[in-house]
């Protein structure tokens, strides 16, 4: 109701009273102004009243156009026709008003018309603006949104104690973390592009290189152990990682790198290869002597033990008088005591059984890859380069593994240590070699001083040895490594250095 | 008759973790009519032990818990005098070394004769008698010297750094009857028959005396 009152009464204003005031001040002010204008023309003037037709259909719109046009008409028939001061028309002036009032209503139908379009073209750039105004404001908003995540984003990188790096998709590297500067004793400078590749060790950086140039053309992650100098000079062990991050389309944007410590883990690392390597050369024979102090415990208790039950037995019967009691119970318990030295013996005997050996099927290659894994970081402190010649078609082969991989170890430190003094390059070379009937072929040959021909045929003998410090026990485990799975070993004449061969058959 | 009277208190300690050895080291030493006890471990041992045990301890190098060395030094700090008898299946030379050191009266390698060890054995009695003897008179000493009155200790202590009875006398201004009264009191009291006797009393008496009651 109350609605309605008020739409009524926006109405009444709208289209009753506003264009009732528009078009009567305009009217009047055209008929004041035309009173004295029309002693200076002759015909009765009515252009001003078309102005304020105009202008009431300009301010008020069509209605007051319309209300204007009624008043003019009124106004002109009353003062300006005639017969003057009255309303009706004379016969020659009715074309005349005719055509005033066509006139007047087309004059009014484009006015309140091109005026419409103006307002709405107004109001079109209000809102335009206001609508510009609101997007920028919006704009503004996630600007300053994608600016403070940016700098919380790039807070944690600097807040993780971890060394990170950003790079281009074509490797060039363009952000370094605070932590990795740091650790670089770099302030300033900016580790970029090529730079970046220099804080590698020499003998690593090329490796990196392959590995994300591998990565790159693959489009995987890559992982690699490398030496990073720091800012002290003295080079650290780290494993690098490498993400890429892709675009929707799955082209490689950026990388990402991150820089793990490995230096203590590699230490601890480093201490379990040696203890490893220890033990793989003098273990054996350490065990062995452990071995033969625990069998002649094992032995030497029953023994006592039949020792003291004998003698009791014999000076209760040598007493006088002579105690059969007491002698015949001495002699129970050495009976007894045989048993146990006895079982003490069969168990010394199953512990040498070849039980212990624990044949799976086994690819040499990779055992030899493996292998050179481990003793890497060995050469390279003994200045040894590994060369891996693998044959291709290599027949799996039922084998110990451990034991296998103990006796290319064993090779490989004989190989290292004979090349210690050595002149020239320091080259252990493993290879594989696929024989006919199912045989596999291995060599391992190094270019140290080799083996003189009058000791080849011995090297393999227990307790033979040409090192002041050595067992002589190593080559011989070889061996018997070797006659465990049925193969053999020898060492070769060859034009320089030692070499070792041996051969296992695919079919055990 | 003091000797036989030692020989029924007398014990081998065995402290072996093998029974069966046990048993036969018991059954041998038994039928050369020695008396033994057996132990498992040192802890055993150490549990049950007694100040008036007397004889030796045969004893195992390796057993359970504390070892027979560990056993051999805990018993010279706790001032258990027992002498022992050490053996092992696999000893060297430092381990000799360390157990003949600490006081073994014999290092027994595994297996042994049966005479080794029972002379091992009499040698670790006969050790053992010693030490009981002379703990033995030195508290007999002991006794008689407390039954001595202040002078005639005095008097004593003179006799032994050499003096004669009238440069006593000076020196406690006694008369040199008086002297000597107190002298044949005194060395009826000890016992001693003669001066030399006596020096050797007193030489055990301040032997005894200083570690024993330093206090006093």
């Amino acid at each position: 109701m109350n609605a309605r009152t008020v739409r009524w009464s926006r109405w009444t204003v709208e289209f009753g009273l506003k264009p009732l005031a528009i078009s009567t001040f305009f009217v009047l002010v055209a008929l004041l102004w035309t009173f004295p204008l029309q002693h200076a023309i002759a015909y009765p003037f009515v252009f001003l009243f078309f102005g304020a037709i105009m202008g009431s259909a300009w301010f008020g719109g069509f209605v007051a156009g319309l209300l204007a046009i009624g008043m003019s008409f009124v106004t002109i028939d009353f003062f300006f026709i005639p017969p003057l001061y009255s309303i009706s028309v004379g016969k020659e002036s009715r074309s005349f008003l005719t055509a005033f009032v066509v006139c007047a209503i087309a004059i009014a139908l484009v006015s309140s018309a091109r005026r419409r379009a103006e307002t709405a073209i107004l109001i079109a750039r209000d809102e335009l603006e206001q609508r510009v105004q609101e997007r920028t404001a919006e704009l503004k908003h996630s600007n300053a949104e994608i600016t403070e995540r940016e700098r919380q984003l790039r807070l944690l990188t600097e807040a993780i104690p971890q060394q990170i790096w950003a790079a281009d998709a074509g490797g060039r590297v363009e952000y370094c973390n605070r932590d990795l500067l740091e650790y670089l004793g770099v302030r300033t400078d900016p580790i970029q592009g090529e730079t970046f590749f220099s804080i590698f060790h020499p003998e690593d950086a090329s490796l990196f290189r392959e590995s994300w140039d591998g990565a790159r053309t693959s489009g995987g992650r890559f992982e690699i152990q490398v030496r990073v100098r720091g800012g002290s000079g003295l080079y650290r062990w780290f494993l690098v990682r490498g993400v890429p991050q892709r675009a929707s389309n799955g082209e490689i944007l950026r990388w990402y790198g991150v820089h793990i410590d490995l230096e203590d883990q590699h230490h601890s690392q480093q201490r379990i290869l040696s203890a490893y390597e220890n033990l793989s050369r003098f273990g054996r024979t350490m065990s062995l002597a452990e071995m033969a102090a625990s069998i002649a415990h094992e032995l030497n208790q029953p023994l006592t033990a039949l020792v003291t039950h004998a003698s009791a037995c014999r000076r209760w019967l040598q007493n006088e008088p002579p105690n059969v009691i007491r002698a015949t119970a001495a002699a129970d318990r050495l009976v007894q005591e045989t048993t146990r030295a006895a079982d003490v013996v069969s168990r010394v005997r199953s512990l040498f059984s070849k039980a212990d050996y624990v044949r799976e099927p086994t690819d040499l290659n990779q055992l030899i890859h493996g292998l050179s894994g481990v003793i890497r970081d060995d050469a390279i402190r003994r200045g040894v380069s590994i060369r891996l010649r693998l044959a291709n078609d290599l027949p799996v082969v039922d084998l110990d593994a451990v034991q296998m991989q103990q006796l290319l170890l064993n090779l490989a430190v004989n190989g290292m240590e004979a090349m210690e003094g050595a002149s020239g390059s320091k080259v252990l070379e493993f290879s594989t070699e696929a024989l006919a009937g199912g045989e596999i072929q291995v060599g391992v040959r190094d270019t140290g001083p080799g083996i003189p021909e009058t000791i080849r045929a011995r090297i393999f003998d227990p307790f033979f040895t040409t090192k002041p410090q050595g067992t002589g026990m190593g080559l011989a485990i070889c061996r018997s490594i070797l006659e465990a799975h049925d193969g053999r070993i020898w060492a070769e004449a060859a034009d320089s250095g030692a070499l070792v061969k041996f051969i296992v058959r695919a079919q055990a | 008759m003091t000797g036989d009277k030692n020989r029924s208190t007398e014990k081998v300690f065995i402290v072996e973790d093998d029974a069966s050895i046990c048993a036969g080291l018991s059954d041998l030493l038994e039928s050369a009519g020695l008396a033994t006890q057996s132990f498992a471990s040192a802890e055993q041992f150490l549990g049950r032990w007694t100040p008036d045990m007397t004889g030796c301890i045969v004893l195992d190098v390796r057993l359970p818990g504390i070892s027979g060395l560990e056993l051999q030094s805990k018993l010279l700090e706790s001032k258990i005098v027992l002498p022992v008898v050490i053996m092992t299946a696999h000893g060297d030379v430092p381990m000799v070394r360390k157990a003949l050191k600490a006081g073994a009266v014999e290092f027994l390698s595994k297996p042994f004769q049966d005479s080794e060890l029972l002379e091992a054995v009499e040698q670790a009695f006969a050790l053992d008698r010693v030490r009981r003897e002379k703990q033995d008179r030195a508290q007999t000493i002991e006794l008689r010297a407390q039954s001595l009155t202040e002078r005639e200790r005095q008097v004593m202590g003179l006799v032994t750094t050499g003096l004669t009875n009238k440069e006593i006398a000076e020196r406690l201004f006694l008369s040199v009857v008086t002297v000597k009264l107190h002298r044949g009191q005194m060395m009826r009291k000890m016992q001693a028959e003669s001066l030399a006797d006596l020096v050797k009393m007193s030489e055990l008496l301040s032997h005894q005396e200083n570690p024993r009651n330093p206090q006093s």
